[in-house]
């Protein structure tokens, strides 16, 4: 780290950390949005609008890659929770941001809840697909789309207040 | 000489496809195990993360300002500046549900999937038992302020989640088992979430 420091300030290292995880979210927001697509309208037409023509990737190619971007994601957003208890979560209180502190609390409780079903979403995805399972997997993924939305969309509004280009 | 390979690999045929079945079996069983522990994980550490965050149990404390991680729950001085628990939440939660998903992989199916049953019944049972003491205390005209322990909200969750496991079908035990999975983690950020509407309502 210390070499590292040496090239770059400390700032520009964390707000380099903090776009690594911005773009790493883009890409699994990417993901879990089309496999949730995917699953809740699984019949192919060849007619129809574009909604109806909409054909994605099979939806069980997305799950070891949600998988491997879900997991460096969460531990890249525990390190970076770091500076943000310290240096973000104080003065946002002292601004009086309460729904933006409310809301980045419930985010870890979110992302937690996430990583807790990682496992079973990573086995109920695994060929050949259980009939058994798949009220369960379509259920699980659309809980894993929304853990990554609302991470997302309120990571956003994190960063707004202190952050990259704030 | 193609003939006697011919024959002789006719004759292996029976041997061989009792090896791949026997290799399926072995990798079906593993799978199956996996999806034992992993749906065990899930459910455990929706229920455990959500004790020890409202308990707030940590396993350690973490001190960014001064990087110092201390054992257990330690909010430290004022100069240490802000204690981090979550980290300590989410690894002693994680600890915890691999145990119990690694116990699961060993006990019988039928067994286990009454016991789930049991542990999110009375997870559902003991904060809806804790909310309604809480009513009742407010509205009682007579002292009901022992209805606001933690434990005694216990007692009626304990006996409804037995109940409640001892009465169901085990075919009902079978197809709720993977429902928990869901059921749990929502739960849990029902009761996270509304922990922080002093957030919201100031």
């Amino acid at each position: 780290m210390d070499i590292l420091f040496g090239t770059i300030s400390v700032p520009t290292f964390w707000k380099i950390l903090l776009f690594v995880h911005f773009a790493l979210a883009i890409v699994l927001l990417a993901a879990v949005t089309l496999q949730a697509v995917a699953i809740l309208m699984p019949v192919r037409q060849a007619a129809g609008n574009f909604i109806n023509r909409f054909s994605p990737v099979p939806a069980a190619s997305y799950a070891t890659l949600i998988v491997l971007l879900y997991l460096p994601q969460a531990l890249m957003g525990a390190w970076i929770y770091v500076k943000y208890r310290t240096y973000v979560r104080i003065p946002m209180e002292g601004f009086r941001h309460w729904w933006t502190v409310g809301s980045f609390e419930f985010k870890e409780h979110v992302v937690t809840m996430g990583l807790a079903l990682l496992p079973a979403y990573w086995y109920f995805w695994q060929q050949p697909l259980s009939e058994e399972h798949a009220v369960a997997r379509k259920w699980v993924t659309i809980f894993l789309a929304f853990t990554v939305w609302y991470s997302f969309v309120v990571g956003h509004v994190a960063n707004d207040f202190r952050g990259v280009g704030s | 000489m193609t003939q006697a390979l011919d024959m002789d690999q006719r004759i292996s045929q029976p041997g061989r496809s009792h090896v791949m079945e026997a290799a399926t079996s072995r990798s079906t069983t593993r799978a199956s195990q996996f999806g034992t522990f992993a749906i065990t994980f899930g459910i455990a550490f929706a229920i455990l993360y959500t004790l020890f965050e409202r308990q707030n149990w940590p396993l350690f404390t973490y001190h960014p300002a001064i990087n110092r991680l201390d054992f257990w729950k330690y909010p430290g001085a004022a100069e240490d500046g802000p204690p981090m628990f979550w980290y300590g939440w989410v690894v002693l939660s994680a600890a915890c549900s691999a145990v119990l998903g690694w116990i699961a992989t060993m006990v019988s199916v039928r067994w286990l999937q009454r016991a789930t049953t049991f542990c999110c019944v009375m997870a559902a049972l003991w904060p809806a038992f804790f909310a309604l003491a809480g009513v009742i205390d407010e509205r009682a005209s007579f002292n009901a302020e022992f209805l606001r322990s933690v434990w005694v909200s216990g007692i009626p969750a304990l006996v409804g989640a037995a109940a409640v496991s001892y009465f169901v079908s085990s075919r009902w035990a079978q197809r709720a088992w993977t429902g928990w999975l869901l059921f749990m983690p929502i739960g849990g950020l029902v009761i996270l979430g509304y922990s922080l509407n002093t957030y919201f309502l100031r």
